[in-house]
């Protein structure tokens, strides 16, 4: 069992764009910061009815969901996603409905107790 | 009738010299005298056992140029031949297949992928080339998994620009040195790669107009009914009469193979 955690430790593989933890974690700051600048333009572009501030907080919220992933690899591949969804947002790509597609406002929290399942009449 | 018979085979000399899988070392190989029979149902396909013999010494003689980075070569569905090559060798065998004067494949018709989630590289990406030259098409396939990047052939063929994002929009194998890697089937915002075979058949979230919002909201899927599953494998046998049929690939065993 040991050895086969070894071997996997050292299963030779090809990097995406990092080659260790340190690099990868300087692109994924790299984009945060891109994302953090351009957050006044995305919010007087789209018409967001959000704050700056409030963005900032869904923005760090947006980082901070994916905190147990180690995966160099992983890491790499989720920033590049995140650099080609930044470039779509300021091209103008995207429009205000995938903006507020983060925000998720229209979803109604799913009831929870007995009486609030019963007026919605679910169950 | 003199005339014709004087006339033929000046015609069969000049499409054999047309020939484009007849290389310079086939002197080298014996041709094969291949044991399948001839079709002779009228409602099949004849598959020309001649070519079929060029088509295997051509796969041989690229093994024998390549040998670093061909595993296997096939003939599928009876005169498809195909080159199984490593990740690492898409660059070189693509720039050999196009640019060699025994090849000259300058046309990429389409780049495929493949999700088979029980192997260990779980796509495959598979390319299909032309050559208008000879008339004759041949199959690159290669492997990878969701995190090993392949290398984009984008400066071999300027085509495979928009079919390399096809394949990284929906299926997420990345391409390096790609010029312009970005979605290109999907909506944008959209999660996930559609022809993953774990990705669901009804998708993760579906779009509406709010006319309160006046805009298009995303939500998550929510089906009244749980998707169907049909159960589509009989208890009897489906196809008998395929019971016997040819195994749908014929390994070409090259040199190195030999040795």
């Amino acid at each position: 069992m040991a050895s086969q955690g070894v071997q996997r430790a050292i299963r030779e593989v090809k990097p995406i764009l990092s080659l260790d933890r340190e690099e990868a974690r300087k692109r994924v700051l790299n984009l945060y910061k891109a994302w953090y600048r351009q957050i006044p333009y995305i919010v007087r572009q789209f018409d967001v009815p959000r704050t700056v501030e409030q963005c900032k907080v869904k923005l760090r919220e947006e980082f901070t969901k994916y905190d147990e992933i180690k995966d160099v690899r992983l890491i790499d591949m989720m920033v590049i996603k995140g650099q080609m969804e930044l470039k779509e947002v300021v091209n103008n790509w995207k429009q205000k409905g995938h903006i507020m597609a983060y925000f998720k406002d229209t979803l109604e929290p799913r009831p929870k107790d007995f009486l609030s399942k019963f007026l919605q009449g679910k169950e | 009738m003199s005339m014709l018979r004087r006339l033929f085979p000046v015609v069969v000399r000049s499409t054999s010299l047309l020939n484009p899988l007849k290389t310079n070392s086939q002197r080298a190989f014996a041709t094969e005298v291949t044991e399948a029979p001839n079709e002779t149902r009228p409602t099949f396909r004849k598959i020309d056992q001649v070519s079929v013999g060029q088509l295997k010494d051509f796969g041989r003689y690229c093994a024998e140029c390549l040998p670093k980075y061909i595993q296997k070569v096939q003939v599928t569905a009876g005169d498809e031949l195909e080159l199984l090559i490593v990740p690492e060798g898409v660059l070189p065998v693509l720039q050999f297949l196009k640019d060699h004067h025994n090849c000259q494949f300058s046309n990429l018709v389409d780049i495929a992928g493949m999700d088979v989630p029980s192997r260990e590289c779980r796509f495959e990406v598979i390319y299909n080339i032309l050559s208008l030259r000879f008339n004759a098409r041949i199959r690159v396939k290669t492997y990878t998994d969701e995190l090993t990047p392949i290398e984009s052939c984008n400066d071999i063929y300027k085509a495979a620009n928009w079919y390399e994002r096809e394949i990284w929009d929906m299926y997420g194998v990345f391409f390096s040195n790609h010029p312009d890697l970005r979605r290109i089937l999907t909506d944008y915002g959209f999660e996930g790669h559609p022809f993953r075979k774990d990705f669901p058949l009804s998708g993760y979230v579906e779009v509406r107009y709010d006319d309160e919002k006046k805009r298009v909201v995303v939500e998550p899927l929510e089906l009244a009914q749980e998707f169907r599953r049909f159960e589509l494998s009989a208890p009897w046998e489906q196809f008998p009469n395929f019971r016997n049929a040819n195994p749908a690939q014929e390994e070409v065993k090259t040199e190195k193979e030999k040795k």
